[in-house]
């Protein structure tokens, strides 16, 4: 689905829009009940033990919409409005964010992920990715490090300054002539940790690339990863607290999201290790009790969920006893914790000790 | 066969009558004579129901019972005079009954009969007295005719005349004919008849007036008729026993409510039986509770049985709309001597299935009519989904692809406005959203292909999708 931006693709996306759109016309004008079958992609199914073909990206059946249910009548309202949207944008050749798009009619939107799915079920109708529809999203995830490369004409040198953050370019594919001098990609999943690591110089003390997408990464962030590790070839790891979200966060890096499955082979990065936080860690690095939390009911059916997902059990079982190993404790903890010892212990220590690990005992993220 | 009252008695006979009257085929007259005592004669009411159809075989009167704790002796003798001919006797018989025997050999006593001297014809004049006065029965006789018009038995004219033996002498006379002034050819069937008659009678505020309130109904817009018929197939007994519904939904025009008829927003339900009137039965009532009204997106408010009349109350109907509903229960093949025996769950399911036939029938004469309330609720939607349409054709830069969708919607590709083509496009999804809803009807009668509804399965996919979005849903992916 990936492709490069032109004219030509454009021109293609429209004729399929003008298809689609061709196809309600014809059913509406010989009275007949117009259907849209909307393919079903999932990156996991919830049985672990079965054998399933989630990993192939093969589309799990399809799902019918048709003017007989309301719940189906309101959903293509909402597909056709934001379709009339994008087919503005694609002809004018503009970009809109896709909260753009929400707030051309936010009471029948009624909230972004209603506006999102739409855009999804187009991608999938359309067979492309979303930037190709020219929806982009408000750029989140931020960069620093040994790297420099080229958005559209823009300069981005981290080089010249390492520890100092940068935004994520929206237009990936737009991104070119990447020089790197790193060694590795450490992707942190949250902000204050890389400003932590921005704080303590990491990045002079160590020639790596540093990425964080804010909490849950967006599709800039995950594409502009995946394309460093294409061409650079570095390894990855990812830090992320010890927590249900943080697993969840590090598995949406290497495996890709359920919502964004008709797109995750060009959105999921395989090569990303789990540096930490590990459950172990609170009693290898002596965390104090009162920094250890309790599992919430919400946590504990979360990791219960999670842990039903077929891809850990055969592809990361590692990862797998661990999120099990969080459920039989029954705590949690953030990364900021292992600065309790003292500040700089996460980017002296922590870091390089697990980076270190990590390279003696390679088989363990697989 | 017992009676709660002289009226009840009364109309029997004059449905009696009626049967005899259909079962010849000849044109016949039915006449209905009350002559009124003077105020002296302490309110005596002489009663001649006549016809000139077959003769009567007596059989009508065999199970006829006095009932004192109904009528009461105060009123009525029990004691009835009959003469009836059939066409091929040579003589006028006269019998006299007294219902108050019980002993069939002092209940019937022969009188001496009248030759006919040669002259074909036949008919039978049942005659009684009563002490009733003329205006408590007469509304209820008129009121019985009114009905019997609605099933518009072509070769039967019905007189209600009452003549007062008083010094005045006066004579009032009430014609009831069905046939004026557009009657239904001959061949026409009975289901049409009712259907014309329940028209009329719509027409005709309930047959009060003698002809149609163009006031009211300025157009036959006004007036949408759907018609059902269910008949018993299985059953080897009942063969032949056919139910007949007739809906008919009527618009008032606003502007001249002065005179809408007095029920207001409730529908009263005919119940004919065997081509008489009849009071409805509490299986018939059952039958009617359990219909799904909401399915064509009326809401039943309550449903009471109001002497013998089923009343069914609206909620949220427009308040210049009426319902008019008409039941008729009958033997195809034969004609029957009324009677009150009753086959319950038959009826039952007789009259569910032709109510919903007649419905169905209405809907597809009539588009947008009685859309269930979820069909009225996806309608909503159309004028949105017909602007985005209209907006995917018009906005786009391709005019050879919007030249093609006008031609699809066979409109004129050069000066024909957005809204034009919005409207156009509006329209087919409403009349595909009534397609649909009317095959939603037709299919929730077949059981096995339920099993198989894509609804079913696609109700599992809407869980199966809750649960994923509910499990991502504190991942506020892609923002």
């Amino acid at each position: 689905m990936e492709g490069k931006r032109s004219s030509s693709e454009r021109s293609v996306l429209l004729r399929k829009i003008r298809e689609f759109t061709r196809t309600i016309v014809e059913d509406l004008s010989n009275g007949r009940s117009p259907i849209v079958l909307i393919d079903r992609f999932r990156n996991y199914c919830t049985n672990p033990n079965a054998i399933c073909y989630c990993s192939t990206d093969l589309l799990n059946g399809k799902e019918t919409l048709t003017l007989r249910r309301e719940s189906h009548v309101h959903r293509l309202d909402v597909l056709l409005r934001v379709l009339l949207i994008v087919q503005k944008l694609l002809q004018e050749n503009r970009h809109g964010s896709k909260r753009d798009i929400y707030y051309m009619h936010p009471s029948v939107f009624s909230e972004q992920s209603v506006v999102d799915r739409a855009i999804n079920d187009i991608c999938i109708l359309m067979q492309c990715s979303r930037h190709n529809l020219n929806v982009v999203s408000v750029g989140k995830g931020l960069v620093m490090g040994w790297i420099r490369f080229l958005e559209n004409r823009r300069k981005f040198d981290c080089i010249n300054r390492p520890n100092m953050a940068h935004p994520i370019p929206v237009h990936v594919e737009e991104v070119k002539d990447i020089v790197s001098v790193a060694r590795y990609i450490l992707v942190v999943e949250k902000e204050s940790v890389f400003e932590r690591l921005a704080n303590d110089q990491f990045c002079n003390a160590n020639r790596c690339i540093v990425i964080t997408g804010r909490g849950y990464p967006d599709i800039p962030t995950r594409r502009f990863l995946r394309l460093l590790i294409d061409k650079l070839c570095l390894p990855t790891y990812c830090l992320v607290d010890c927590d249900p979200y943080g697993f969840d966060i590090l598995t949406t890096y290497r495996f890709g999201s359920m919502q964004m499955a008709y797109d995750a082979k060009y959105l999921r990065c395989p090569e990303v290790c789990w540096l930490g936080a590990f459950p172990s860690d609170s009693e290898k690095y002596c965390l104090p009790q009162q920094c250890l939390l309790p599992l919430t009911a919400q946590d504990r059916k979360k990791i219960e969920a999670m842990l039903n997902r077929c891809y850990l059990q055969r592809e990361v079982p590692k990862w797998r006893l661990e999120l099990e190993l969080m459920l039989q404790r029954g705590v949690k903890f953030e990364i900021e914790a292992l600065s309790v010892h003292s500040l700089s212990f996460l980017s002296k220590e922590y870091i390089p000790s697990k980076i270190q690990e990590l390279c003696s005992e390679s088989e363990f993220t697989v | 066969m017992e009676f709660a009252s002289v009226h009840a008695i009364c109309l029997h006979f004059i449905s009696s009558a009626i049967q005899r009257c259909r079962l010849s085929r000849e044109l016949c007259r039915l006449s209905v004579i009350l002559k009124c005592s003077p105020p002296s004669d302490h309110l005596v009411l002489r009663i001649s129901i006549s016809d000139t159809g077959v003769g009567s075989c007596l059989e009508e009167f065999r199970d006829l019972k006095f009932s004192r704790e109904g009528i009461g002796a105060e009123k009525w003798d029990g004691v009835l005079s009959v003469r009836t001919t059939s066409i091929c006797d040579n003589e006028v018989y006269h019998y006299q009954l007294n219902l108050k025997e019980s002993a069939s050999a002092r209940r019937l006593t022969r009188l001496p009969s009248n030759p006919k001297n040669g002259v074909k014809f036949s008919g039978t004049e049942v005659f009684f007295s009563i002490f009733e006065s003329v205006e408590v029965l007469l509304p209820e006789i008129n009121a019985f005719f009114q009905k019997m018009l609605v099933l518009r038995i072509p070769n039967v004219a019905y007189e209600v005349v009452v003549e007062h033996e008083d010094a005045s002498g006066s004579r009032c006379e009430n014609l009831f004919l069905a046939n004026e002034p557009y009657p239904p050819p001959f061949s026409a069937s009975n289901l049409e008849r009712l259907k014309s008659g329940l028209e009329d009678y719509v027409l005709k505020h309930g047959n009060n007036s003698n002809k149609k309130c163009g006031s009211c109904f300025p157009s036959l817009e006004c007036v949408k008729a759907g018609s059902g018929i269910a008949c018993c197939t299985e059953d080897h007994r009942n063969a032949g026993r056919m139910m007949e519904a007739i809906i008919v939904i009527s618009e008032i025009s606003e502007t001249t409510s002065c005179c809408f008829r007095t029920c207001g927003a409730k529908s009263e339900v005919f119940y004919f039986k065997d081509f008489s009137p009849s009071a409805i039965s509490p299986s018939s009532m059952k039958a009617l509770t359990s219909i799904d009204w909401r399915s064509y997106g009326l809401t039943l408010a309550s449903i009471v049985n109001q002497g013998g009349h089923a009343l069914l109350e609206w909620e949220g109907l427009p308040p210049y709309a009426h319902i008019d509903i008409v039941l008729h229960c009958y033997h195809e093949h034969k004609v029957m001597i009324p009677s009150v025996g009753q086959k319950t769950q038959l009826d039952r399911n007789l009259i569910k299935r032709a109510v919903k036939l007649a419905f169905d029938d209405l809907k597809e004469k009539h588009a947008g009519v009685l859309l269930s309330a979820h069909a009225l609720k996806i309608c909503s939607y159309a004028p949105d989904l017909a602007k985005t349409m209209a907006g995917l054709i018009l906005s786009s830069d391709d005019s050879g692809f919007q030249e093609e969708c006008f031609s699809l919607f066979g409109l004129q590709f050069q000066g024909v406005g957005g809204e034009i083509v919005e409207d156009c496009i509006k329209e087919k999804i409403i009349s595909i959203i009534e397609m649909n809803d009317r095959k939603s009807h037709q299919r929730s009668e077949e059981v096995a292909p339920f099993l198989f509804r894509d609804d079913c399965l696609q109700e599992l996919e809407l869980q199966e999708e809750e649960y994923e979005e509910g499990e991502d849903a504190s991942s506020p992916l892609d923002i």
